[in-house]
């Protein structure tokens, strides 16, 4: 048992990753008395499915809203791509790379499911509203290349047939899947993932891992928050462990699962 | 699929609300037709009655252009068209005390500078915070402009109001005195009846042609932007400002831009207003006015361009055909046998709160059968050239779902 410690504890120096694609250093955020977020420091490393676990209340919302720039930190860095991003605004946040998810699937009122799916693509000539006058065409070029992307993202993700149904007349499950895709469209280097299973029935849970694998080998580096823990367990390598605030651990899910530090702080003790 | 080329496809094409839409519509145009024709409505005080409705539909395309799009509420309406107005009005007019003498179209551009800027320095701070933060401080600004535009007497005339506003084309070539130019005309469309058409007519078609100009440009510009990326930001925007934010949109630069674009279609209709009044005073800042706006754009289904359109145009109705109410005194129901007398003083002589009335009823009524106001946006809003197939039509058009009906 204190070897696979050991062996985590060496894991966990985020000094010995190599190449870092975001990096947390000593964050802090409270809200009042309470304090959600304690010294926090770890590092996510390109090209893995990173999880992010902890009891209920461990702040891994709350850190999830620091690091895309929802909050602003009380002290400490975030780094996205070797780039300080602390303070930033979301979207300049999501300017180095990073986009992130929502638990609750956000719902577009009044539009299609594939009209919802052309707010993702970053940087659309068509967002400028003297383009839409001076450069109509090039406006129409990269909307109707953005809308081809889209039904092909819909289509990988098998949700094709859903593609003009209105946003709010789908199951939660497929918002799940939608709003995954959508974010893809962002071309996103670290994809956020709040509670991707959440609400999620078996059948399409496993069609929701199956996609994040297939994303991840085809490039993109994830940090996702889960509770279901075999979703994560089968999924994410290596698994951060979050307790109160601070990091506990940081290891292989093996190793997280037998670690004693993390069954004590799931069942609630300092026993 | 225009409607000229292929009314039959066009119709097959509609939701019944749009059929009965347009049904009214027409029937009303037939109406007005008939009015016209008879003589019981003269040409003149018709075409003053277009021109209100055009600046009611601007004021309906401001709103809609923040409210509809990006969900700003919006509570200076009043306040922005009062700015169009006394920009315009003192840069031209002769009794103006600071400048005067200026072309009309010199007014015009002096005025949406002036609600630009004045849109930019509210948005500024508020625009950053809750959605309700802009509603208080508007309806704050609202109050703040009407009572320096009454009481800055050196700047404004105070309560006296500017008088001796030209004439919108005042100093244009040919356009300046086309009315005086137009011979006299009178038509007799049946016998016995005679419409005179002299120069006030024409001068009144002068000024239809202005607010049409405006509306259509205002039109085309906001159905594009509707359509496109950038509208579709401001209604993630509505939706969900966090979703906007996360996918890396600057919320906030969308939405100033949203909020001072409306507020400039608001001075426009205020510029019309004074051009079409020739005279302005701090009365048309009433905050009333405000609500008129926001009544005609629910109405008419917040987001859809043609909804804000339909909604000015039946405020307007509402405002202005409840003053024939006035005129009525008795009604007398003949049935042959015994004649009902209606005493129906009691309407003439409570005009203004019946319009209240009226107004109150078509709201309550709306928000239970149809919240979605009656042209609601009914079709994707993709970039036109990119969709080559028309969307096929939702049955429950995007909007008209209620959240969570559906959900699992």
């Amino acid at each position: 048992m204190s070897e696979q410690t050991e062996a985590a504890r060496g894991a966990t120096d985020p000094d010995l990753k190599e190449d870092v694609v975001l990096r947390v250093e000593d964050l802090q955020k409270s809200f009042g008395a309470l304090t959600a977020t304690d010294h926090a420091t770890f590092a996510v490393e390109r090209g893995t499915i990173t999880g992010l676990i902890g009891p209920n209340g461990a702040g891994k919302s709350t850190l999830f809203n620091l690091v895309s720039g929802f909050y602003e930190p009380d002290g400490g860095r975030v780094e996205v791509n070797g780039t300080d991003v602390t303070g930033l605004e979301p979207y300049e946040v999501a300017d180095h790379g990073l986009i992130r998810t929502f638990q609750t699937p956000r719902k577009l009122e009044g539009m299609t499911v594939r009209e919802a799916m052309l707010v993702g693509p970053r940087e659309q000539p068509g967002e400028s509203f003297l383009n839409l006058f001076f450069r109509p065409g090039t406006v129409g070029e990269r909307e109707g290349a953005n809308l081809e992307k889209a039904e092909r993202i819909l289509e990988e993700f098998e949700i094709d047939h859903l593609a003009t149904q209105p946003a709010t007349q789908i199951s939660g499950g497929q918002m799940k899947l939608v709003e995954l895709a959508r974010a893809m469209l962002a071309e996103p280097e670290l994809l956020l993932l709040d509670e991707p299973a959440a609400g999620v029935n078996p059948t399409l849970r496993n069609k929701l891992a199956d996609q994040i694998r297939r994303l991840h080998e085809q490039g993109t580096t994830f940090l996702l928050i889960e509770h279901d823990m075999d979703f994560v367990m089968n999924l994410a390598d290596p698994v951060i462990v979050l307790d109160q605030g601070h990091v506990l651990m940081e290891g292989p899910p093996k190793a997280v699962q037998t670690d004693q530090r993390v069954i004590d702080a799931y069942l609630g003790g300092n026993v | 699929m225009g409607v000229l080329s292929d009314p039959k496809g066009y119709w097959a094409d509609l939701t019944r609300a749009e059929r009965g839409v347009v049904a009214s519509v027409v029937a009303f145009a037939v109406l007005l037709l008939a009015g016209l024709l008879t003589g019981a409505l003269s040409p003149t005080y018709f075409l003053f009655l277009v021109g209100i409705a055009g600046m009611y539909a601007l004021l309906s395309f401001g709103l809609n252009s923040q409210w509809g799009f990006s969900g700003l509420i919006n509570f200076s309406v009043a306040a922005f068209f009062g700015i169009g107005a006394y920009g315009t009005a003192l840069m031209s007019a002769d009794s103006s005390p600071i400048a005067g003498g200026y072309l009309p179209i010199v007014g015009l551009f002096v005025a949406l500078a002036v609600a630009g800027v004045l849109a930019l320095a509210i948005g500024i701070p508020t625009l950053r915070l809750r959605a309700d933060y802009l509603a208080i401080a508007s309806l704050g600004l609202a109050e703040v402009v009407r009572l320096v535009v009454l009481n800055e007497r050196q700047l404004t005339n105070g309560s006296a109001g500017v008088r001796g506003i030209p004439q919108f084309f005042e100093g244009w070539p040919v356009l300046a005195t086309l009315p005086q130019q137009m011979p006299g005309l009178v038509v007799r469309p049946f016998p016995g009846t005679e419409l005179v058409l002299e120069t006030p007519f024409w001068g009144a078609l002068l000024n239809v042609a202005v607010v049409v100009a405006f509306v259509g440009v205002s039109y085309g510009i906001l159905r594009r932007a509707h359509r496109s990326p950038w509208g579709r930001v401001l209604r993630t925007i509505r939706a969900d400002e966090d979703l906007a934010r996360a996918l890396g949109k600057n919320t906030y630069a969308f939405k100033m831009q949203s909020f001072v674009l409306g507020s400039l279609i608001m001075a426009l209709a205020g510029v019309f207003y004074a051009h079409l009044n020739l005279f302005v005073s701090p009365g048309d800042l009433d905050p009333v006015t405000t609500f008129y706006v926001w009544v005609a754009v629910i109405l008419g289904g917040s987001g859809s361009n043609r909804g804000a359109l339909f909604g000015g145009v039946v405020i307007v109705t509402i405002r202005e055909g409840t003053r024939f109410l006035s005129g009525l005194s008795e009604f007398v129901l003949d049935l042959g046998v015994v004649a009902l007398q209606f005493d129906l003083s009691f309407i003439s002589s409570n005009v203004a709160p019946l319009r209240f009335l009226l107004i109150g009823v078509l709201i309550v009524v709306l928000m239970r059968y149809r919240p979605q106001g009656m042209l609601p946006p009914q079709r994707e809003l993709i970039w036109p050239s990119v969709v080559d197939d028309p969307p096929s039509k939702l049955e429950s058009g995007v909007r008209g779902v209620k959240a969570g009906e559906s959900d699992e």
